[in-house]
């Protein structure tokens, strides 16, 4: 069973093309990386299958459900992580969580999420004045609140220490085995290595890898896979240079 | 109905640390009323009067509260909800987006209610204030008028390009009318020629609903008021649903 499917999505801004004839899916309980450098249209894409900016082409289902006709049903169980996640000014941690948490019907509950990524402490602070890992955490906690099958995780663990990112994973990791379908971001090609089942590399809106993180070192010839990542990406011209 | 109570409830939790809101709508009518009670006293509200100055002007410090949340508290804090994305956020809930439109809105009726509330006992208790007309007929009236200086706000903060501009446009409405209107400076002590100018301000027709009411004058003095705030009301929803920006 399939916790995504997209099928020719295509995004434009005016004549500019974000997101180009792209079809992939995400099998249950897998976790799919979806990577590219800054604008190659990973945002634009989540965006597109979350239902918050229109797609000009294409079809997407999300835990086989249309997010735009049902979505009351998608987003009850799907959790999810903006790039620059937005709070109010004034809000404080414990009152984000509740709010949160009141718009779903059968939460998880945050007090024990907020102890799991080892947050709890931060309870009564205001969410500007904690540390870019601290808030980055929340988020993540956040996006675990309405006990999803399917989270979206827009660049996982940026801001965070060493420390804090092997805890992430290990969360992550635990939550994969109870069944949790996860969509990520990221910029390091460390946590996409222990982390992705799958892995789809953009650039400029097309894909230009499909496949494991094995696949993309093996079908590049390179050892490593940040020289895999860079090989797909990079210009055409860079590499006619070197 | 849980989630509405708990958004609602922590919205106010935010609302009250920032303190504006508390006093504009709540503190400052009652202060306004206190200075009015003092200076003018018992006084007849002119010579031969049955009803005191202060009578004639419960009405439009009523007013003051309804001007603040609706003009300035709500379009500030629809933009700058949107401006971050906090409205695209639930977006992706359960829930509409809408709700939290709501939640916002019924926070701005409680102020004001509080607002009316504690104006009413100050005004009874310390100024001898006494209603003449109708207290159904005032709460038609004052909810006529919430409705449409609501609309105006809910049309600023939904189609103002960024927090900014509509915090311009919330400043341009809401001091002009509080001071212009007769919600502070009472209408009767202009002169003519600026009660003229005035009358174009949709709170000056707002307050002389509520003041006719306040004093049971006969209703058709204010027909021409009553559909005025009306049309306002109207114009702006449906501006504010046609044009509304979520992002």
């Amino acid at each position: 069973m399939n916790a995504i499917v997209v099928k020719n999505l295509t995004k434009k801004y005016g004549t500019n093309i974000a997101v180009d004839n792209l079809s992939f899916q995400v099998k249950k309980g897998k976790v799919f990386g979806l990577l590219g450098a800054n604008g190659a249209g990973k945002s634009s894409t989540i965006e597109c299958i979350l239902g918050t900016k229109k797609m000009d082409a294409g079809e997407v289902s999300i835990l086989e459900m249309n997010p735009i006709k049902e979505r009351t049903q998608v987003f009850e169980r799907v959790g999810f992580q903006f790039q620059e996640s937005k709070y109010q000014e004034l809000v404080k941690v414990e009152e984000l969580c509740e709010m949160t948490a009141s718009v779903y019907k059968e939460p998880q509950s945050y007090e024990d999420l907020l102890t799991a990524f080892g947050i709890a402490d931060k309870k009564k602070e205001y969410v500007k004045e904690l540390s870019g890992g601290e808030r980055q955490r929340l988020f993540i906690v956040l996006a675990l609140i309405p006990n999803p099958e399917l989270v979206f995780l827009d660049e996982l663990t940026t801001g965070l220490d060493a420390r804090a990112r092997r805890d992430v994973w290990s969360i992550l990791e635990k939550l994969k085995k109870q069944g949790l379908s996860i969509l990520l971001t990221s910029h390091y090609m460390d946590e996409i290595k222990a982390l992705c089942d799958e892995i789809l590399i953009l650039k400029k809106g097309k894909m230009v890898f499909h496949g494991t993180v094995e696949e993309a070192k093996s079908e590049s010839g390179k050892k490593y896979f940040e020289d895999a990542y860079l090989w797909y990406t990079d210009e055409e011209d860079s590499h006619e240079n070197i | 109905m849980k989630t509405f109570r708990i958004l609602l409830k922590n919205e106010l939790k935010m609302s009250l640390r920032g303190m504006d809101m508390l006093i504009f709508a709540v503190i400052m009518p009652i202060i306004v009323l206190i200075i009015l009670g003092v200076v003018f006293g018992q006084k007849p509200a002119f010579e031969g009067a049955e009803y005191s100055f202060l009578d004639q002007s419960f009405g439009a410090l009523c007013s003051i509260a309804i001007c603040a949340g609706g003009v300035m508290g709500l379009p500030l804090v629809i933009s700058d909800y949107r401006s971050r994305q906090i409205l695209k956020r639930y977006q992706v809930t359960p829930i509409k987006p809408s709700l939290v439109l709501m939640v916002e809105v019924v926070m701005y009726v409680i102020y004001a209610v509080i607002s009316l509330f504690s104006l009413f006992f100050v005004a009874t208790c310390f100024f001898g204030f006494k209603m003449r007309g109708s207290f159904g007929l005032f709460l038609l009236g004052y909810l006529l008028v919430m409705i449409s200086m609501f609309s105006i706000g809910m049309m600023v903060g939904g189609i103002a390009k960024n927090s900014k501009i509509a915090g311009v446009i919330a400043s341009a409405l809401y001091f002009p009318m509080l001071v212009f209107s007769g919600a502070t400076l009472p209408y009767e002590v202009m002169p003519v020629s600026m009660q003229k100018i005035v009358n174009v301000l949709p709170l000056t027709q707002g307050i002389k609903i509520l003041k006719n009411a306040t004093l049971g004058l006969p209703t058709d003095n204010v027909t021409g008021a009553v559909i005025f705030m009306l049309l306002i009301g109207v114009i702006c929803s449906i501006i504010a649903v046609k044009f509304f920006r979520w992002e």
